[in-house]
């Protein structure tokens, strides 16, 4: 049986007037990975945005599981499994690649103020933990040799590495990447994207904005169209391909 | 209360005119200039040494005389002394600082030095006694429904006129243009090949200049101080975060509200006998509508993503 | 690599602090003993402040322009639970709490005045926070000159300083006498740097701990710290709490060295000598502006020498005049020429905050 995971209803943002987002209805299924495409300006990252809860809807409604999750806080929704990354990546500069991944592997109670001074035996043996955890990460990622560098000395595709590895320590039911691939080389783009179809393997529900449609083509269950704020196609990769309004949005687009 | 609207417009005008002149540079440049006050200050202690008769020597460590000249043309070249300190501010400090991608922050702390750096070589050279324009005394009439000296109703209608004329000016010339371009993108404009160093320069003038002109302005309607550009530099803040910082417009309501409310609340029940806390009320509206509405009164959400 | 030029940064700053203090027996060959103390006392104190302000921009990147308020909020409610006296017909008031209870509440009112002044924190970036703090804090001082019945307004409190001299040890007093220099500042000194002490164990330990990562997370991206599922509000709340508390702390000894409290103490003045002080010592380190506090009051104590030269017979308002002139010039050399100050190391500068 199928489970919508999560799901839209009369999700609309607009700004000044102008929509950027404005879908009727639209479901992801748990364990597909599914990729969000459309031409620039279509509201994509806008949408990432309202489910991820950085930004209020004007109206509507996104339900994780059963929880309405419309207007909770960011924080609070991605403690619910549903871990996202950003289009301009996002890392701690000026803290080490090791201390990145430490952070985000964190939880509340270990992160608290007090437990913070008492520093007592069993946060000890947590943060031994998390270390050996975030090592293997670093490790299956190639990124294990830069563990005591500043983030903000990687380059920019390591930085996108180090950004999945983030999201990925603290076993995320749901992972929204944005632009996963956008500005690393060729090379890495393959390894990030194996990565991705192996954690979509593992059970981890994916949903990814990419521009790179050959890439989302290959690796895709299903695809979703957004063009101008609204949802214009839905399918399988092959569906998608040979999909009318889908030409048409891009192909109107080039007109311009 | 009415009483008070009178001192509020006046105070309205001066607030509302540094404001805008703050809010063009933060507009333009991102910077948010604690030294904004000194500016302030000088265009009132610059109209002072120009139009002091010769033999009053208060001013400049009692060793220079001031130059006695007809009081309009001092305050002209009072406004042009401030252009040109704002313009060698740019040259050869925020420039540099900008080449060298030094960030906002950095920036602005560099202003509160600027700010504390001057400020006192104010009191050093134009010492710390309080000082008045040359110009004689005038009797108090009622225009429409507020008192003030006709002097200082002068003072009203040329704020007024002044802040009309930059906002034609920033609407319609290709300079004002090009400023709201710079201020949209650096990038972007130096790409259409408009020369942001130019217009940022321009910029740090043409706010030198009306600060110098709000100076001269509280000068007038007040006394000349060391420190009288510190001392209302938060209500212009206030001013410009009212209205919506970087808006030209938003700053002009925001400063005349935030000098009314000044005045006005002076005459509110609670404050009785609290005349000199009356700038916290202000400040604390200038909180309030940060908390609520970020963007200020006029100006626009921006777009997050 | 890096921790061998840390240790060299360390070896300077702290040659530099012996040599400037060196430098005021040197210039100072009559009443040194008086001086050196006048100077530690003040290093100590606004050190103490520096540390505080320190968690606030240094971990965690708050621009806080509002650090007087956090330091009167201490003094002021420290003192009043205090047997005092207060206004222009100095009303005095007999009963009050011992110094330790009042301290502690005092602290705490200092860190819940972070918690309310943080509050704008969550919805304001960098510049807008800089503006509603130094906002507040002028607030607050207006406030406090204004309620001239309960704080004595601008004719101050006097008459508590027994209610802490009163704790002092005796070997203070006799070793006032031999060095002639005050036995009550001295008893201020002291306490000063035992609390320096105590608070920069306190904050080792914290650094090194997952609460100071997630701080410094904080000061990096909050949007990435959000979307890890941590709550990054109620981090910068704590923040801001904490240094505050210290600041608090600060307060309450500065009104002690000082003897009588005035509501012009806490100008938005004070809080930019904390600032240099922060700046010179280092941002985000925790013993730097230790460093830089000494270095800082060696300066400012000097200065009076050049204002001296500069003008014959300077006056106060000259003195005075020099000696801020020349802390426009250090902050603003600093911010340009070495923002990592003495003990900030290049890496984590935060020059390119946004």
């Amino acid at each position: 049986m199928l489970n919508n995971l999560i799901s839209v209803k009369n999700l609309k943002k607009s700004f000044g007037g102008i929509k950027a987002v404005d879908v009727q209805e639209l479901s992801f299924i748990e364990g597909e990975l599914t990729s969000i495409i459309g031409p620039n300006g279509a509201g994509k990252t806008t949408f990432f945005d309202l489910i991820s809860g950085f930004q209020n809807a004007d109206s509507g409604d996104v339900f994780l599981k059963a929880n309405n999750i419309s207007n909770s806080q960011p924080y609070k929704i991605a403690r619910m499994g549903m871990v996202r990354t950003f289009q301009l990546t996002k890392v701690f500069d000026r803290m080490t690649v090791m201390e990145n991944l430490l952070f985000s592997g964190s939880n509340v109670n270990n992160d608290s103020f007090l437990r913070s001074i008492f520093k007592l035996n069993s946060q000890k043996v947590y943060e031994k933990s998390l270390k050996d955890k975030a090592n293997e990460i670093m490790n299956n990622l190639n990124i294990g040799h830069m563990a005591d560098s500043y983030a903000r000395e990687l380059s920019g595709g390591q930085k996108k590495l180090l950004e999945l590895a983030r999201a990925i320590i603290n076993d995320p039911e749901i992972l929204l990447l944005d632009e996963p691939l956008a500005g690393v080389n060729p090379k890495l783009a393959e390894d990030i994207l194996s990565l991705i179809k192996k954690l979509s393997e593992d059970g981890i529900t994916v949903i990814m904005v990419e521009h790179n449609i050959e890439a989302v083509m290959k690796i895709s269950e299903r695809i979703v169209v957004l063009a101008e704020g609204s949802l214009i196609a839905d399918g399988s990769p092959s569906e998608i391909r040979t999909n009318n309004n889908v030409i048409e949005a891009y192909l109107g687009k080039s007109d311009e | 209360m009415l009483d008070q609207l009178g001192n509020g417009l006046l105070l309205g005008i001066i607030i509302s005119v540094a404001s805008v002149a703050l809010s063009l540079l933060y507009g333009v440049t991102r910077i948010v200039n604690f030294a904004h006050g000194e500016i302030i200050a000088l265009g009132a202690i610059a109209t002072l040494f120009f139009s002091s008769p010769l033999d009053y020597r208060v001013l400049f460590l009692e060793k220079f005389s001031p130059l006695g000249l007809n009081f309009v043309i001092s305050c002209f070249l009072a406004i042009l002394v401030c252009g040109l300190f704002g313009g060698l501010l740019e040259v050869f400090l925020f420039r540099p600082l900008r080449k060298n991608d030094v960030g906002n922050i950095a920036v602005l702390v560099v202003t509160i030095g600027l700010s504390i750096l001057v400020r006192h070589l104010y009191l050093l050279f134009a010492t710390g006694k309080v000082q008045n324009f040359p110009l004689e005394l005038q009797r108090r009439q009622t225009y429409l429904f507020f008192d003030m000296t006709p002097r200082n109703f002068n003072v009203l209608i040329a704020g007024i006129i002044v802040m009309i004329i930059v906002g034609l000016l920033l609407t319609y010339t290709r300079l004002g243009k090009a400023m709201r371009a710079v201020r949209d993108s650096e990038e972007l404009s130096s790409v259409s090949g408009i020369n942001s160093d130019n217009i940022i320069l321009l910029t740090w003038v043409a706010s030198s200049m009306l600060a110098g002109l709000a100076g001269i302005f509280q000068a007038t309607i007040n006394d000349v101080r060391w420190n009288m550009g510190f001392l209302i530099l938060l209500l212009i803040f206030a001013g410009t975060v009212l209205g919506g910082i970087g808006t030209s417009f938003g700053a002009m309501v925001g400063g005349f509200m935030i000098g009314i409310l000044v005045q006005v609340s002076v005459g509110l029940p609670f404050m009785e006998g609290h005349a000199e806390a009356k700038n916290a009320v202000a400040l604390g509206i200038m909180i309030l509508i940060l908390l609520f509405r970020p963007q200020g009164i006029f100006g626009q959400k921006e777009r997050i993503s | 690599m890096i921790t061998k030029r840390f240790s060299l940064q360390y070896i300077f700053a702290f040659s530099l602090t012996i040599f400037s203090i060196y430098l005021v027996f040197f210039l100072n060959p009559e009443g040194a003993p008086r001086i050196v103390l006048n100077l530690f006392t003040f290093a100590g104190i606004y050190g103490l402040s520096a540390i505080g302000l320190n968690v606030h921009f240094g971990w965690t990147g708050l621009l806080n322009f509002g650090h007087a308020s956090f330091m009167g909020v201490g003094a002021y409610v420290t003192l009043l639970l205090m047997p005092h006296a207060a206004g222009r017909e100095g009303v005095v008031i007999t009963t009050g709490l011992p110094f330790f209870a009042a301290l502690t509440i005092g602290i705490i009112a200092a860190s819940l005045f972070g918690l309310l002044l943080g509050l704008p924190a969550i919805r304001l970036r960098g510049d807008y926070l800089a503006i509603v703090t130094i906002a507040a804090a002028e607030i607050f001082r207006l406030l406090v000159r204004d309620l001239e019945s309960i704080t004595g307004g601008v004719y101050g409190i006097i008459n508590y300083t027994e209610n802490f001299q009163r704790y002092r040890p005796s070997f203070i007093d006799d070793l006032s006498d031999n060095l002639d220099f005050s036995a009550s500042q001295g008893w201020v000194c002291i306490a000063a740097w035992i609390s320096i002490l105590f608070i920069v164990l306190f904050l080792k330990r914290l650094n090194n701990s997952p609460w100071g990562r997630a701080l410094r997370a904080v000061r990096e991206d909050e949007d990435a710290v959000r979307a890890m599922g941590k709550n990054a509000v109620w981090l910068k709340l704590q923040s801001f709490m904490l240094g505050a508390g210290i600041a608090g702390l600060s307060g309450v000894l500065l009104a002690f060295n000082y003897g009588s409290l005035e509501s012009t103490v806490f100008i938005p003045l004070l809080t930019f000598y904390v600032w240099a002080i922060m700046i010179l010592g280092g941002v985000g380190t925790i013993t730097g502006p230790i460093f830089g506090s000494i270095i800082f009051w060696v300066i400012i104590s000097e200065t009076d020498r050049l204002a001296y030269i500069l003008f014959e017979n300077a006056n106060g308002q000259q003195l005075a005049g020099v000696r801020f002139l020349l802390v426009g010039v250090l902050i603003m050399f600093l911010m340009i020429f070495r923002p990592n100050g003495l003990l900030g190391k290049k890496e984590e500068l935060l020059l390119d905050v946004k």
